[in-house]
């Protein structure tokens, strides 16, 4: 028992930390204030994408088939925690959670094109599994996949496609048999090329970032772009949701704008005399993060090391989820209750703190409860494989 | 970075449970409740020939030597049985603290007679309204061949039956750390029944003399002594609380799965099945901090702030995994022919020993306060 970074992990860590603020360039910070470019696809996006290729940091995690450096998964861990801190929108469902399916499952020819596209930062893959009656109840989906001898015609729609405006594909999830005995064993899984005849999508602007609705139109889809079997598509969704969710609830991001928030509170000046973080609320605020802050991390560290130990247990991962998304909405409002008026203001306004930072992670973290898995399935999980308690009704 | 438990360690541990299931079966537990000290000598005995009082004690004292983290986990066990033995006083803060910071002689005296069961010494860490034993309200004083001690400590576990029992005072500007024969002229003991129904003492010491050969550390070496014994008593008690949680939790998740209420088990109900699972969460969060505390303190790394969070959680989570199950087990939960009370009592004293959760934020929160102020200054 040894809870602790090893130096080859802390010099890894330091490694990537420096890299990362030469990809944050003040172009990069620059594009990144038009709303819609927050989450990447700008030139600027791609420039840095490219460069994170071309320097060898994508697919650290891949086989060596693939080019990849066979990363353990505490390194893996390492590496996303600090590219999150960062603020870079790397998009690690491409990265690490579709493209190793993609390279296990794919037709030879797509494999090549998608799998050496990523590792080159040229490709970018979205993700079409959610529509507007099929959220947390996935299996229920009825975008529809006809096979039309060597093609599939595709109909439907997606929605919270994000990355959807400028990804190169869509993992797409569809019914192609919809008389299978239970609803999850007739999807199928799909790459679609964006650029392809009866693909579209339009804006949804949320509380938080810009997503979009995808919509498949009489799409005439070769073949050679379905990955894996016909109707066993279930696996290849359910199989990388861990890997996701490795990648979603990262203990730098929140402790950068924790650390943020002690650092503006000692140097502010208190009505009164002192500073912020002299009063005792505010401690006791930032000692309430603190702890909590302690758990992220220990959960991060702990799933890391377990997948490299084996498969994750089930109601580990669920409280990994669970934890984490309930714990980042508290450690927003705590953190924003310590900047009070001041934490509204928003990113380039006069006056917003940590450039508004807080104030748009609240927003964004809005969907943390529900996406991935909303947290009520979470807790029957944990119920079930975790106590061994009866399924609820 | 690795959260493997050794084989080792694994092979102690389940020794552990098997003795601690043999002497913890209801009937035994209720026959020890009727006695006044509460303590099970045979369980105690027990434990000593399996070599289990001696983990944290080197094994040329008579111990196994298997280091701090074993005797976490011991305690983790003891919590999950509610057995009623003084593991944290005697072999944590006693037995941990003269193992780092006593004499040859001391060692060689205490160590193995403790480790073989034959004696039974305690520790008094905490007084009134002060529960840090690096900052005591008791006083010193020199004199011919010792110290003369004066003050009050409170709810000492077995202060009656030990043969020393381990202070902190203040001799002027020097801290002293001695060991206290309770049958000293002097001493008044005044028995404090607690929370889990236990007899503990407040321990008078109206000018004792303590003889040099009773005095553990002096200085600046006192003062480490009981900064470590109070960062490694709230690690054994947050890692005694993950049994207690553990165990609350699982004896809550089986009867909510059989407690049938309009027609069905009420655990398929979400409402509370999820109540559970929260619980499920809280231990999870509860064990990794407190293996992270223990380890650290195993290998004798910087573990203060670690400590600090440990303990707060332990709070939190002693406390509402107890009112949950309470909760939802509806009246069965408080009846005393039921199992449920003895871990919502033990998880209360816990809880509230060694600092609590609001004391412990508050502590933080300033350390946090002085280090930022530092780095802006």
């Amino acid at each position: 028992m040894n809870i602790e970074l090893t130096a080859q992990h802390k010099a890894l860590q330091q490694e990537v930390r420096e890299y990362m603020k030469t990809v944050m360039t003040p172009e990069l910070l620059e594009e990144m204030k038009i709303s819609d470019l927050k989450e990447g696809g700008g030139p600027e996006f791609r420039k840095q994408y490219a460069r994170m290729g071309a320097d060898g940091w994508i697919g650290l995690s891949w086989s060596k088939e693939l080019g990849g450096k066979e990363l353990s998964h505490v390194e893996q861990y390492i590496f996303t925690d600090e590219v999150v801190r960062s603020g870079f929108a790397y998009p690690f469902l491409t990265t690490e959670a579709v493209t190793p399916v993609i390279a296990a499952n794919a037709n030879a020819e797509v494999r090549d094109e998608v799998v050496g596209g990523v590792k080159q930062g040229r490709v970018t893959i979205a993700i079409g599994y959610s529509e507007p009656n099929a959220g947390t109840d996935l299996a229920s989906l009825t975008t529809r996949a006809e096979r039309d001898g060597d093609h599939w015609i595709i109909n439907g729609q997606k929605m919270w496609t994000s990355l959807g405006n400028f990804a190169d594909y869509v993992w797409l999830a569809a019914r192609t048999d919809p008389d299978a005995s239970k609803k999850h064993k007739g999807l199928t899984m799909f790459l679609v090329p964006t650029n392809i005849e009866g693909f579209s999508y339009t804006p949804v602007h949320t509380l938080g970032v810009r997503t979009n609705a995808t919509y498949y139109s009489d799409v005439r889809l070769p073949d050679k772009y379905r990955v894996g079997e016909v109707n066993a598509g279930w696996k290849l969704i359910t199989g990388q949701l861990n890997i996701e969710r490795l990648s979603l609830f990262t203990h730098g991001q929140v402790d950068s704008l924790y650390q943020g928030v002690c650092e503006w509170a000692a140097e502010t000046d208190a009505p009164g005399g002192g500073k912020i973080i002299e009063r005792p609320w505010v401690q006791h605020n930032l000692a309430k993060v603190r702890s909590g802050l302690e758990v992220v991390k220990l959960i991060c560290w702990k799933q890391a090391w377990a997948m490299d130990q084996g498969p994750l247990n089930m109601a580990d991962a669920s409280v990994a989820k669970v934890y984490s998304s309930e714990f980042f909405v508290e450690l927003y409002r705590m953190l924003l209750e310590v900047m009070g008026q001041a934490g509204t203001i928003a990113t380039h306004s006069p006056g917003a703190v940590l450039k508004g930072k807080l104030e748009f992670r609240w927003r964004v973290g809005a969907v943390l409860t529900f996406g991935g898995g909303a947290n009520e399935v979470q807790r029957d999980i944990i119920a079930m494989a975790g106590l061994w308690m009866p399924r609820t009704r | 970075m690795d959260f493997t438990i050794s084989e080792e360690l694994k092979s102690a541990q389940q020794l552990a449970q098997q003795i601690l299931g043999d002497y913890t079966e209801v009937d035994k537990l209720k026959v020890i409740e009727k006695r006044e000290d509460r303590f099970d000598a045979g369980l105690w005995q027990a434990l000593a020939d399996a070599g289990l009082l001696g983990l944290d004690i080197p094994e040329n004292h008579g111990g196994t030597g298997l280091g701090f983290y074993s005797l976490t986990m011991l305690c983790e066990e003891v919590g999950r049985t509610v057995a009623p033995i003084p593991v944290i006083p005697v072999l944590v803060a006693a037995a941990g603290t003269l193992r780092r910071f006593s004499s040859n002689a001391q060692k060689e005296h205490w160590l193995s007679a403790i480790a073989s069961g034959a004696t039974v010494v305690t520790a008094a860490l905490e007084e009134y309204n002060n529960d840090d034993p690096a900052a005591p309200g008791c006083s010193a004083q020199k004199m011919e061949g010792g110290y003369s001690l004066s003050g009050t400590k409170i709810c000492v576990s077995h202060a009656n039956s030990a043969a020393r029992i381990l202070v902190s005072a203040n001799a002027g500007e020097e801290l002293i750390v001695a060991l206290v024969d309770p049958r000293a002229a002097g001493v008044t003991l005044n028995a404090q029944i607690v929370t889990t129904g236990e007899t503990r003492y407040e321990l008078v010491m109206q000018k004792v003399q303590v003889p040099t050969a009773d005095i553990v550390a002096t200085g600046g070496e006192a003062l480490a002594a009981m900064e470590w014994a109070l960062m490694a008593t709230r690690t054994a008690l947050a890692a005694m609380a993950v049994g207690v949680c553990d165990k609350m939790m699982r004896i809550t998740g089986s009867y909510t799965s059989e407690r049938e209420q309009f027609g069905r088990a009420i655990a398929t109900f979400q409402a509370v099945s999820h109540r559970v699972a929260d619980c499920f969460i809280d231990v999870e969060c509860l064990r990794l901090v407190t293996q992270q505390a223990a380890s650290l303190i195993d290998q004798g790394r910087p573990a203060h702030e670690a400590v600090l969070m440990a303990k707060i959680w332990c709070g939190d989570v002693t406390h509402r995994v107890s009112q949950a199950s309470q909760h939802c087990h509806g009246g069965t939960g408080v009846d005393r022919d039921y199992v449920l009370f003895r871990y919502c009592e033990l998880a209360r004293q816990i809880e509230l020993t060694a600092g609590s959760s609001a004391q412990l934020t508050g502590e933080l929160g300033q350390e946090i306060c002085t280090q930022y102020l530092a780095k802006s200054a």
